[in-house]
């Protein structure tokens, strides 16, 4: 009874985990540098802890809900732990625990880490309220608020250049915000309060022209996060002003929150059904394959190296969104698999290109001429990730994008096939340039001088740690637990038995 | 019951007392007493009690049902709030028996407005809520002072007349002036006659609420000292507006007439019209006050607009809204007399870095502006769901538009002021300045705390949400 109990709670508790250390952040600076990021850096790797805990249970299908409280009549802040969430929060959790070792060693001594810890880790636990949400105010209400919290974070570095693009984060945010709002209120006249259900949650007849404005109100709303074409205007120019330990959840999990938002509006707000219903879907795959083709394109044609990053997610979170628009069950797996693995790698690259900012000061892929010879560790891990985004085997990536290309011939779209493997070409192109320049240009006379040659330990573990995943993401990809069983659970429930 | 109210005429006749003891001691019971008939209210019972039979056949008289005890409950706990604050705020300044003595006496006419039984009791206290807000207003004598009470006065008692008109037409038309829950008007009075009386009472009122265009008066009655502004900003003289609003919309006119009606439509424009306006105008001051001013004129119209959708959800949003909005707005207004009072400064591009110096002043100030735009968890996000919820109960889907560009106009002007407090460093600040002293500090932390809880324990009885389920399930009948 006792460790029901316990494990019923446990949703909660792993969101209030990572509270906790933001209210203690403050209080603990007192203690030290040190002892505060062990115990922050504990009470993370108990988060992540309780995350894995919950992953059999959600792969066996069970839904474990907890209720927090009914704060107004008939809404209810609700928590369950479905194998989407699961898989999210999982991601979500891992990449936030690199990234705060990581900070550790990033973040210089300018009397802001403890602005920067308390809102890093509230933002981890509002974030995992967002993947553990079981209905829609509550995601709304998780969303929302982790999204302001988010902004501290963004303008850490003081510049001119980071308070523009906290204004442009926050601008975007906050009319993305709105739009859901609107969304859900619609939803909520519409239907009243119900939890998430595969299927949809709609009654057959409601009016579809209102369904319609409600289901562009949410997906556009969710878009400007997830960084849709017409919508990603503040992706690019937050990713270079953030502090890199942050621009590394930014592209990992950020904007993979606003895609997860989608998928639920998709699957679990609409269903798979009524979505094909409302003739909705193909605008939608249209936007994401241009998204696809067009960001990469632009990023092909960025010198510097973080704006660059940042376009290759725009990009590469259009795969999901694509996949999900096909609504087909093999594809989206390959959606749900691409967040995980995105995450992992994308932070693995936005890691080192903190590395070679910090150690070496460069910032433009025109200066990474013979960097390799320089941190040779940094840049075999930037290799691996850049090849794991370009999909080669037997790498992360190649995963997500195998299940994807699989899912869309079976969704009987092959043309769209053109975009994957056009977005896998570009992403080839923009990403082993770097590469190449770092390994096989010498360094240009008068760059930037030696400094330091590689970097701290701390900063290096997650690095490679980001690095192995991605690889054991990819060799292990089938065992049970790892990111492409549950998603596989995840669209099965979406589709039925069927 | 009668006797409740009967201690209640005993606690306002001893009001005049100057002392800050006697101020906290008075607002005090009197916060116990309006709790102590909670349950009763919530329940549904209505106590009600006989004062003199004055014109005859009218009376005063007072009532305490569901819509009065919520305005006298969110007056009476802000009423200890403000006391406090006052205290600490007028240390060392002149006059302050006369500052307390109309300090008080106003609460007690705010309480009266809350549980008046027929119009002519409402119109009563509304009268002479005005006459005493009007001392307070000039306190610091300046010309300017004098020039904005006289300003205030000529708003508010032309629009006391135009009350004066409705209510002689309301006898004449119904025959009685008790506020009854379906309405005392029936439409056998004829169309004239009807648009007639809405128009003198709706005018009248909206001059207090700061419909626009009446309400000029408000943003130059911020010469006030703060603890005044507060009052009359966030509690007394705009609510009782407000209020006087809802009694003839849900209990003159009644929700069936006036859906037949139609008059609330051309009610709703001028409140949307006031909320996107007042708010531009908002965006455009750089004085705190002066913000905060035009946000008010913004904010009521909340209330208003919820109104005049007569549908029951937009109903909680609008009684909510009261305690939602005074809650909020009393905790900014607080934060910009402790800034004054502390550092001296009154604009908002001097408020740069003061959330280093004052981080618990300026962490209230934050919960209030999270509030005004409506993120959820806050009280705020109550309204705004709410609201929406109702106006597409009214089928009025433009309204919940209105609601998120309204939403957005509120992060535009709060979210600088917060960028400016905490983001930047403090610049020309005397050294040694720190936090506000504690007399102000506690209060503003205390009404801090409610905007919290306002936008989470809405379920617990006793909390003003549930009141205001009690409300409408008087007004409405459901």
């Amino acid at each position: 009874m006792d460790r029901a109990t316990l494990m019923d709670l446990l949703p909660a508790l792993v969101v209030a985990l990572p509270l906790l250390g933001g209210v203690l952040a403050l209080p603990l600076r007192r203690l030290g540098e040190r002892p505060r990021s062990v115990i922050l850096g504990m009470l993370c790797l108990a988060t992540v802890a309780g995350v894995i805990v919950l992953l059999p249970g959600a792969l066996a299908g069970e839904l474990r809900a907890v209720s927090l409280l009914r704060f107004a009549p008939q809404v209810e802040l609700y928590l369950r732990v479905d194998p989407m969430g699961a898989q999210f929060a999982a991601t979500v959790a891992v990449l936030f625990l690199l990234a705060l070792v990581y900070s550790a060693g990033y973040l210089r001594h300018d009397g802001r880490e403890t602005r920067y810890y308390t809102f890093f880790m509230l933002s981890l636990g509002w974030m995992l309220g967002v993947a553990f949400a079981g209905n829609l105010v509550t995601l709304l209400v998780f969303y929302e608020l982790f999204s302001i919290l988010v902004y501290p974070l963004v303008v850490h570095e003081d510049t001119p250049e980071a308070i523009r693009a906290g204004t442009k984060y926050i601008v975007y945010i906050l009319v993305g915000g709105s739009l859901i709002l609107l969304g859900v209120i619609f939803c909520f006249h519409l239907t009243g309060d119900r939890p998430f259900m595969p299927g949809g949650i709609f009654d057959p007849g409601t009016d579809r022209t209102l369904l319609r404005v409600t289901f562009w109100c949410l997906v556009a709303g969710f878009g400007v996060k997830a960084a849709l074409m017409p919508l990603h205007g503040w992706v690019p120019d937050v990713h270079p002003a953030a502090p890199a330990s942050f621009s590394a959840l930014l592209s990992g999990v950020m904007v993979a929150t606003g895609c997860f938002g989608i998928l639920r509006v998709v699957f679990e707000v609409f269903g798979v059904g009524l979505a094909a219903a409302l003739g909705v879907m193909p605008v939608l795959t249209g936007v994401a394959a241009v998204s696809v083709l067009l960001a990469a394109i632009l990023a092909a044609g960025e010198d510097n190296l973080k704006r660059r990053l940042a376009w290759s997610t725009i990009s590469q979170m259009a795969y999901v969104v694509l996949g999900v628009s096909l609504l087909a069950p093999r594809v989206t797996a390959g959606a749900l698999v691409q967040i995980s693995n995105h995450a992992i790698l994308k932070g693995a690259l936005f890691f080192c290109a903190g590395l070679l900012a910090n150690q070496a000061g460069i910032r433009r892929v025109s200066e990474m001429a013979g960097a390799a010879r320089r941190m040779p560790l940094t840049m075999a891990a930037f290799t691996v990730a850049a090849l794991g985004i370009v999909g080669v085997p037997p790498l992360s990536g190649f995963i997500s994008k195998w299940v994807l290309g699989v899912g869309i011939l079976e969704a009987g779209q092959p043309l769209l096939l053109l975009v994957l493997l056009g977005g896998a070409l570009l992403a080839a192109l923009y990403l082993l340039e770097p590469v190449w320049m770092a390994y096989f240009h010498p360094p240009a006379a008068g760059g930037p001088g030696r400094r330091r040659p590689e970097a701290p330990l701390s900063m290096l573990v997650p690095l490679l740690v980001a690095t192995l995943l991605s690889i054991l993401l990819g060799l292990a990809a089938s065992l049970p637990g790892l990111p492409l069983s549950l998603a596989e659970r995840a669209a099965a429930a979406f589709f039925g038995p069927g | 019951m009668s006797f409740a109210c009967a201690i209640l005429i005993f606690v306002l006749g001893r009001h005049d007392f100057w002392r800050a003891a006697l101020t906290l001691g008075a607002s005090t019971v009197k916060l116990a007493i309006v709790l102590s008939m909670l349950p009763g209210s919530l329940a549904g019972t209505v106590y009600v009690y006989e004062l003199l039979d004055f014109p005859p056949g009218i009376g005063i008289a007072f009532r305490a049902d569901g819509l009065g005890m919520f305005f006298a409950l969110v007056s009476s706990t802000l009423w200890v709030v403000t006391s406090l604050y006052a205290i600490g705020y007028m240390k060392g300044k002149h006059a302050r028996v006369r500052f307390f003595g109309f300090f008080a006496l106003c609460v007690s006419t705010t309480v009266g407005i809350a549980f008046a039984e027929n119009l002519l009791t409402l119109f009563l206290f509304y009268e002479l809520l005005t006459v005493c807000t009007y001392p307070l207003v000039i306190h610091d004598e300046t010309p300017q002072a004098l020039k904005a009470g006289r300003k205030y006065l000529a708003y508010t008692l032309s629009g006391g007349a135009l009350i004066l008109l409705g209510v002689v037409l309301v006898q004449h038309l119904a025959g009685t002036l008790t506020l009854s829950t379906s309405g005392v008007l029936s439409p056998a009075a004829g169309r004239p006659a009807l648009l007639a009386t809405f128009l003198a009472l709706v005018a009248g009122f909206g001059v207090k609420a700061a419909i626009m265009p009446l309400h000029g008066w408000l943003p130059t009655a911020m010469v006030a000292p703060t603890p005044v502004s507060a009052l009359l900003h966030a509690v007394a003289v705009v609510k009782a507006g407000v209020f006087g609003l809802l009694r003839v919309i849900y209990n003159i006119f009644g929700v069936d007439l006036l859906g037949l009606l139609d008059y609330t439509g051309w009610l709703a424009l001028f409140a949307s019209f006031t909320i996107i306006a007042g708010s531009v105008l908002a965006l455009a001051q750089s004085n705190l006050k002066l913000r905060l001013a035009y946000s008010t004129v913004s904010q009521l119209s909340y209330i208003v607009l919820a109104a005049s959708l007569l549908t029951p959800l937009a109903a909680i949003a609008a009684i909510a809204h009261i305690a939602n909005q005074a809650f909020a707005k009393i905790t900014m207004f607080f934060v910009a007399g402790a800034i004054e009072r502390t550092t001296g400064r009154t604009h908002i591009f001097e408020l740069a870095g003061i959330g280093r110096v004052m981080p618990w002043t300026m962490g209230a100030f934050t919960i209030a502006a999270l509030s005004f735009i409506g993120i959820p968890l806050f009280a705020g996000f109550v309204t705004k769901w709410f609201l929406s919820l109702g106006a597409l109960q009214a089928g009025a889907w433009w309204f919940v538009l209105l609601m998120v560009i309204s939403s957005l106009l509120n992060a535009a002007y709060w979210l600088p002021i917060l960028y400016l407090a905490w983001f930047r460093e403090p610049r020309g600040l005397p050294r040694g300045v720190h936090e506000a002293a504690a007399l102000l500090l506690v209060p503003t932390l205390i009404s801090a705390a409610y905007v919290l809880l306002l936008g989470i324990t809405s379920r617990i009885p006793g909390m003003p949400f549930s009141l205001a389920q009690a409300a409408v399930r008087f007004v409405t009948g459901i």
